[in-house]
């Protein structure tokens, strides 16, 4: 990256446990070549996508807490595809595709549900929690006998309790998929967190589009000038690990790109607030709030029943975010994860499935949630806010689909602020190479 | 029209940037030497840098208006370097916020003690040399509800009161006493520049609740403010006047 005149931000130099480096990178040599737009656009990328990409991978299914208990499932959607999550009754987790192979029905809607067996609705073939059959009604009417054991397994496994499945049976195992980041979580010890709130949203857009929106912070200016009152979009660290990526964005001060600031500013001081530090008492500079609340925060945090014995100081303010190829956004912090899933639509390179789970560590009993706040799912037209932020990205989207048909453009220009979409679809390059017809990729 | 302060000696405090820099380059402009100060050593030197002109001296010190011993220490210095004052504009505020009682102690020591201990130190001095103008700096927050149940909109209010009583007190000296009240006032690096991005529909209503449709600019109180301490302003003596360009919607009998 070119010298820019501005302040370098102070970062933690050695790690404080062995889960999360804060060593960079180096950036791979990704080149500056034109993003095709018809990744975004074409049916035929979109389908190239599901034989190279979906159908290949690990893939987020849900929250392993959800499916805690023998008989406890849960039911998601990728694409075409309907996969089932279920705790059988050895304990055992297995995914199975949505699927009755009697006739193809779906056995269950998407959600979660507790259950002793799967009864299709059709025709009434039951199943297990293992998936096997426990009844076929007139089963003398098949002198063939079943067509199968049982539901199609598909692999399943668990890191850093979320629950991922496969539909690739010889896929790698997932802690060899994860291996360069497969620690980078454990410090932030997810299960003591709580799910406060769980959604869907349609979006007008490719799901890469989506990705791309929370993969880089050259747009914070123009599309969240208020953020520029509270973390430094320039000075950020990004590191690319072969298919995974992160980058470190400091919180708690404002962009280099504000030359003057009069006071403290609004979001800062309610970072100030929330650490438990009283904004008009605070005498220091503003560019001290940052190391002033990490240290408050670590002097604190203990007394106050947190445990960040794991995280380094900088994890007490900064977005630590993570994209899991493919379509995973941790944005992790020391009291929450915003964790963001993005869903290609089955048939439509215009459309997507934005997920959003919000998990708070709550230590205070009388502050966590009575019961699992239940997932809802929003069309467009719902106009549900998600806050200002995402609002503001949301907003942006379908403007930057539509631009994407035109005949004007061509594809991504992207600059150095925006190497991680770069590594993005140097992975997808990668994977459409490996399982893709040879001359896919002669765009 | 002459605003008669050519060779007045004025001391206005905080005049870094927004208004009280504008009323300082006013001033200049006018043809007074005005003394200013700032908490930092390198914004005093900046602006007696950048302000100065052949015709008109900027000087000044660093000082916390909030230290009593210094900020009347850094009065009586000025009032040494300038021989004398004739126009005094107490103009640093701690701003708003309600985020503890410690805005309170803030608003009461800056705005309102700031004012009171910087006019009890010059009046002696315009007692002296026959007489002077003080202008206060107080807030359309202070005369109709703004915002929150802030300390500062109640420290601005209690700035009109006193500056009230005082013309009555040294009206005899031939020292006149006015104040101003702006409204929301916007310039580059200003706390509206801020909130235009932090808090955009709260910008955006308070746009739309001027008559014009925009907040007001630093030199447009600055001028109000020069004129009210000049001696064109002589018949003028304990009023408050609103410069908000129509913001606020009370009547004024």
């Amino acid at each position: 990256m070119s010298e820019r005149s501005y302040k370098t931000v102070v970062r933690v130099k050695e790690p404080v446990s062995k889960g999360t480096p804060v060593e960079h990178v180096p950036l791979p040599e990704l080149g500056h070549k034109l993003i095709p737009k018809e990744r975004y656009t074409s049916e035929e990328f979109l389908e190239l996508e599901w034989q190279t990409i979906w159908t290949k991978v690990w893939l987020l299914g849900g929250l392993e807490r959800d499916v805690a208990e023998p008989g406890d499932y849960l039911c998601t959607e990728i694409g075409r595809e309907s996969v089932i999550i279920v705790r059988g009754q050895d304990n055992k987790l297995r995914a199975f595709y949505n699927v009755c192979p009697h006739r193809g029905n779906r056995l269950v809607e998407p959600g979660m549900d507790q259950v002793d067996s799967f009864v299709c609705s059709y025709h009434g073939w039951e199943y297990g929690t293992n998936g096997r059959f426990v009844s076929i009604p007139d089963r003398e009417l098949f002198p063939q006998g079943p067509p199968c054991a049982g539901l199609t397994e598909i692999p399943c496994d668990t890191w850093n309790n979320f629950v991922f499945f496969s539909l690739n049976p010889d896929v790698m195992s997932l802690a060899e998929y994860m291996a360069p980041i497969a620690g980078h979580f454990e410090p932030y010890h997810f299960d003591r967190m709580t799910v406060v709130r769980d959604l869907t949203v349609e979006w007008g857009c490719n799901w890469k589009t989506s990705v791309d929106a929370f993969n880089e912070t050259y747009h914070v200016a123009a599309t969240h000038p208020q953020l520029l009152w509270y973390l430094n979009d320039m000075d950020v660290q990004i590191d690319c690990y072969e298919r995974h990526s992160r980058y470190l964005v400091p919180f708690g001060m404002v962009s280099p790109k504000i030359e003057r600031v009069p006071e403290i500013p609004p979001p800062l001081k309610v970072m100030l607030s929330d650490a438990g530090l009283d904004p008009a008492s605070y005498e220091g500079p503003i560019d001290g709030i940052r190391k002033a609340v990490q240290q408050h925060l670590r002097e604190k945090a203990a007394e106050e029943g947190f445990d960040y014995s794991d995280l380094n100081d900088d994890q007490l303010t900064d977005d630590y975010n993570y994209l899991v190829f493919p379509n995973l956004t941790f944005n992790t912090h020391a009291d929450h994860l915003m964790l963001f899933r993005h869903r290609p639509h089955a048939t439509d390179p215009n459309q997507m499935y934005f997920d959003v789970w919000m998990l708070h560590y709550i230590v205070d009993e009388d502050e966590l949630p009575e019961e699992r706040p239940r997932h809802r799912h929003f069309t467009a037209a719902d106009r549900k806010s998600l806050g200002m932020v995402i609002d503001q990205d949301g907003g942006n989207l379908p403007k930057v689909q539509q631009g994407m048909n035109s005949a004007a453009f061509q594809g991504l220009w992207l600059g150095d602020l925006e190497v991680r979409l770069r590594h993005f679809h140097k992975t997808i390059e990668d994977y459409i190479q490996e399982y893709g017809p040879e001359d896919a990729l002669n765009e | 029209m002459d605003l008669g302060l050519r060779e007045k000696r004025a001391i206005i405090t905080g005049a870094t940037q927004g208004i009280g820099r504008k009323i300082l380059e006013a001033l200049i402009a006018e043809g007074c030497t005005v003394a200013t100060c700032s908490r930092s050593p390198e914004s005093v030197e900046a602006i007696i840098e950048q302000c100065s002109t052949r015709k008109a001296e900027v000087i000044g010190a660093a000082c916390d208006v909030k230290d009593q011993e210094e900020y009347e220490a850094w009065i009586e210095d000025m009032v040494k370097q300038m021989d004398g004052v004739d126009i005094f504009i107490p103009n640093v505020s701690a701003g708003g916020g309600m985020d503890s009682e410690k805005n309170w102690w803030k608003s009461f020591e800056v705005d309102m003690l700031g004012t009171v201990r910087g006019c009890e130190a010059v009046i002696p001095h315009m007692k002296e040399s026959g007489g002077g103008a003080i202008t206060l700096i107080s807030s359309s927050a202070a005369v109709e509800t703004f915002a929150v149940p802030q300390a500062y909109n109640a420290m601005k209010a209690a700035v009109i009161t006193y500056g009230k009583q005082l013309s009555q007190f040294v009206g005899v000296d031939n020292i006149r006493v006015n104040m101003v009240s702006p409204g929301p006032i916007e310039f580059p690096g200003g706390s509206w520049d801020m909130l235009k991005d932090t808090m955009p529909k709260w910008y955006a209503k308070i746009q739309r609740d001027h008559p014009t449709g925009r907040l007001g600019k630093p030199e447009e109180v600055a001028k109000a403010v020069v004129f009210l301490s000049s001696p064109a302003a002589s018949w003028i003596n304990g009023a408050n006047l609103m410069i908000d360009g129509g913001f606020t919607k009370r009547v004024q009998f």
